[in-house]
């Protein structure tokens, strides 16, 4: 194998499929490392963990076909450390040789026939806007839980309602949906559970313009953006029933300005250390936010608001209620309220398909 | 602690007082070997000077603590007079203490030589309260060479009668072996308080007791059927009742620590070092359900968890993690400590300690409510499920429940001190620390 190519080129392209790339030590050695492949003027770059591949392609002065696995993190920091201009990656004899201005190293590569079979994508697939999606994961995506011994919540779910491509996440303390109108992809009843490390990937490739191909098959799904290609395994399992979450009336409604809300508790959180929440007082004298942690401080601050309902106070994770007033977009948001351990909605009047439910911290 | 309306078989007894036999004499027999089996006494010689402590020897000539010293010399003038050293038995009190902490945090020493434990919470690892009783007083007599006295009541009130009723009689030729250990179990409460002189109770001095005396009541049985609001109109109403209540048993003070509890955790060595990956984790299981009960038993939520694993060769590793919120649950705690176990890298070496401790502590824990689903099955349910289980434990023994994962052969598996073969260290059992 042998070709040119700009640093820059391949420093991208080597950063997005090296996200793939497992970095737990233990698993097939050869995952370590990064798959390239040669064929004419195209190089495809490909990183993978098994649940997760990411495959880039990307054009190069090609001169020489060939496979190479080499180590991934090690070629990232070379790459990373050249300057701009031109690459030339040279393979002898189980070794590759990377040159560039007065630079040279020599690397040590993996057997090309250890690295496993991965899947193919599906060619077939079904575009979706780039711009919507990308606004709709990063309104879900935080809602999904870290916690791997609880694999169902750390996927998002995509499912049909009505004309739109319906996206949930839940943690089991916040649910996060979006509807994304007209993107209706997947069949009536038909539901898939994507691993939410996925779409965080598939959120950061993304731009504004251009499309995004959702391909599906059993046990994978598949998202093409331009020439780079996430595949990830799906997560089997049920999703909670979370329509049932959501309480039928919410009697009390706070109105504020989204903006508003969100720098108060930024400001008002710096007092709620270790774990203890932020107070929401709604009356109709507007929100009063705050924060008392033990032996250290307090906070507070009022902000205006039309309230309807009963003077209540309901206790908040202030990391979630930033999330949520975050991932509502528009200029105001309406905080609904049952009582102070019911689940709470925010919403926001200028989009009708997103809402963020969130259940309060119990304070004794 | 359990009131009165519990059914008095299934009370559990966790209270435990434990006080050293003629101690400060007894310390100093042991520096001063020559002195064994002589009549000692330590206080001031002086004319105004008191006994602070008399050895058996010198009891049995009628000697005691606070009488004159001259009236003790009068009464043996063979007795051996040493001036008292409180530094030296303040260190050797230190160590008492720190084996009383290696029970229970809930400690409440009430001076050098004695101290009230609550062992509820390690009633699990280390066996009921007698039990705990037992091992205690034979490892203060391996490590310090003294003896003590123990009682085990439901209340701190009879578990201090009790260990009266332990303890040694005196005799010129050395102290005759009391009880030891005496239990006053929860359904003989009753039997053992009625034949008492009224002068047991706390707070009868010489005036009350002759006032009682001339109301014919002699007894703690007497007093206890005595009219409560007669008593009350010859010694005062907050007197009279408290003296009923205590002829009857009733006495709901709680085991106060006098030093903040920091941290609360278990460890132990295997006689052989663990493989088998079942085995670590129902050990692991086993120690953080242990961690969580104390962690209630005390009122406390956790901030910290951590793991400590000696391997095969000593390397000893320590990992601990910060949950989201504090923590008292048994499951979250099984949860991070088999997390954390997880990330130890083992080598293929066997363990040969293992560790939970649970650190930082704070006793209001804000709690992150989860959505009312079956499908959330976590946390939102482990605090119910914590509260059975300490209600079960409660009533019907420490090892009357388990979780499945600390289960061997279908039997449920809680660690007794003294029920295994320790390493050649001897006194590395289960053992608690708090700092």
């Amino acid at each position: 194998m042998k070709f040119r190519c700009e640093r820059d080129t391949l420093f991208e392209a080597l950063s997005s499929a090296s996200r793939a790339v497992s970095s737990r030590s233990g698993a097939l050695a050869v995952l370590s490392g990064i798959k390239l492949t040669l064929e004419g003027d195209q190089l495809t770059i490909v990183g993978s963990d098994l649940d997760l591949t990411i495959s880039v392609s990307v054009d190069v002065g090609g001169d020489e076909d060939g496979v190479t696995v080499l180590p991934s993190r090690l070629l990232v920091d070379i790459v990373r450390a050249l300057g701009a201009g031109a690459i030339t990656l040279e393979s002898t004899d189980g070794d590759m040789r990377i040159t560039a201005a007065r630079s040279e190293f020599t690397v040590r590569s993996y057997p090309p026939d250890e690295y496993p079979a991965l899947v193919e994508p599906p060619t077939e697939g079904i575009s979706i806007p780039a711009s919507s999606l990308t606004e709709a994961l990063r309104q879900v995506v935080p809602a999904a839980s870290k916690d791997d011994s609880r694999p169902i919540l750390t996927g998002v779910l995509l499912a049909t309602e009505g004309d739109a491509l319906r996206l949930v996440a839940t943690d089991s303390y916040r649910l996060s949906v979006r509807d994304v109108t007209e993107s209706a992809v997947l069949g009536e009843d038909q539901t898939v559970l994507i691993p939410s490390r996925a779409l965080t990937e598939v959120a950061r490739l993304l731009d504004d313009e251009g499309e995004v191909t959702l391909g599906l098959t059993e046990r994978d799904a598949s998202f093409r953006i331009g020439t780079t290609t996430v595949v990830t395994r799906l997560i089997e399992g049920e999703f909670p029933n979370y329509r049932g979450l959501i309480p039928d009336h919410h009697p009390n409604r706070m109105t504020v300005n989204r903006l508003e809300l969100l720098d108060a508790v930024r400001r008002v959180r710096l007092l709620a250390q270790e774990t203890t929440p932020v107070r929401l007082t709604m009356s109709s004298d507007g929100l009063d936010l705050k924060a008392i942690t033990q032996d250290v401080g307090e906070a507070s601050e009022t902000i205006d608001g039309i309230y309807d309902g009963e003077e209540l106070t309901v206790a908040f994770n202030p990391e979630y209620l930033i999330d949520g007033t975050d991932a509502a977009s528009g200029d105001e948001v309406v905080l609904e309220t049952v009582d102070a351990l019911k689940p709470a909605l925010i919403r926001t009047p200028e989009e009708p398909g997103f809402l963020y439910l969130l259940m309060p911290v119990r304070v004794s | 602690m359990p009131d009165a309306t519990d059914p008095p078989g299934d009370v559990a007894t966790n209270v435990i007082h434990l006080d050293m036999d003629a101690f400060y004499a007894s310390v100093e027999v042991l520096r001063h070997p020559e002195l064994v089996g002589k009549p000692v006494i330590v206080g001031a010689e002086g004319p105004r000077g008191v006994v602070a402590a008399a050895s058996y020897e010198a009891r049995a000539y009628g000697i005691g603590s606070a009488m004159p010293s001259l009236r003790a010399r009068r009464l043996c003038p063979s007795a051996v007079f040493l001036p008292g050293d409180h530094g030296h038995y303040s260190d050797v009190s230190g160590r008492l203490m720190t084996i009383f902490a290696s029970v229970t945090p809930l400690v409440e020493p009430l001076s050098l030589d004695e101290a009230f434990l609550d062992v509820t919470g390690a009633r699990r690892l280390l066996g009921d309260a007698v039990a705990i009783a037992g091992e205690l007083r034979t490892e203060i007599l391996a490590k310090e060479g003294l003896h003590c006295s123990v009682g085990v009541a439901r209340t701190k009130f009879l578990a201090k009668l009790a260990s009266e009723a332990a303890k040694p009689s005196p005799s010129r030729g050395g102290p005759i072996p009391g009880r030891g250990v005496v239990h006053v179990p929860a359904d003989r409460e009753h039997s053992f308080l009625e034949p008492l002189d009224v002068s047991a109770l706390w707070g009868v001095g010489k005036v009350t007791r002759e006032r009682l005396y001339r109301l014919g009541v002699a007894t703690v049985g007497d007093l206890a059927r005595f009219d409560v609001d007669a008593l009350c109109r010859v010694i005062g109403e907050s007197a009279g009742r408290r003296l009923h209540d205590l002829s009857l048993g009733h006495d709901d003070r709680s085991v106060v620590p006098d030093r903040p509890v920091k941290s609360i955790s278990f460890e132990q060595t295997y006689p052989t070092d663990l493989y088998d990956a079942e085995r670590i984790q129902a050990e692991l299981v086993r120690m953080s359900d242990g961690v969580a009960e104390r962690l209630r038993h005390v009122g406390f939520f956790a901030k910290t968890v951590s793991v400590k694993v000696r391997l095969g060769d000593f390397t000893t590793l320590t990992r601990s993690i910060t949950p989201p919120a504090p923590t008292n649950s048994g499951l979250e705690i099984t949860a991070l400590t088999s997390q954390l176990f997880n990330s130890v890298p083992l080598d293929g070496q066997g363990v040969r300690l293992l560790g939970v401790a649970a650190a930082g502590m704070v006793t209001d824990a804000p709690e992150q409510l989860q959505f009312d689903d079956p499908g959330f099955a976590g946390s939102a349910q482990n605090r119910v499920r914590d509260e059975v289980l300490d209600e079960i434990r409660d009533r019907f023994g420490p090892d009357a429940i388990a979780p499945a994962g600390a289960m061997s052969d279908g039997e449920v598996n809680v660690s007794r001190r003294g029920a295994q073969q320790w390493g050649p260290e001897g006194s590395t059992g289960p053992s608690s620390t708090t700092r």
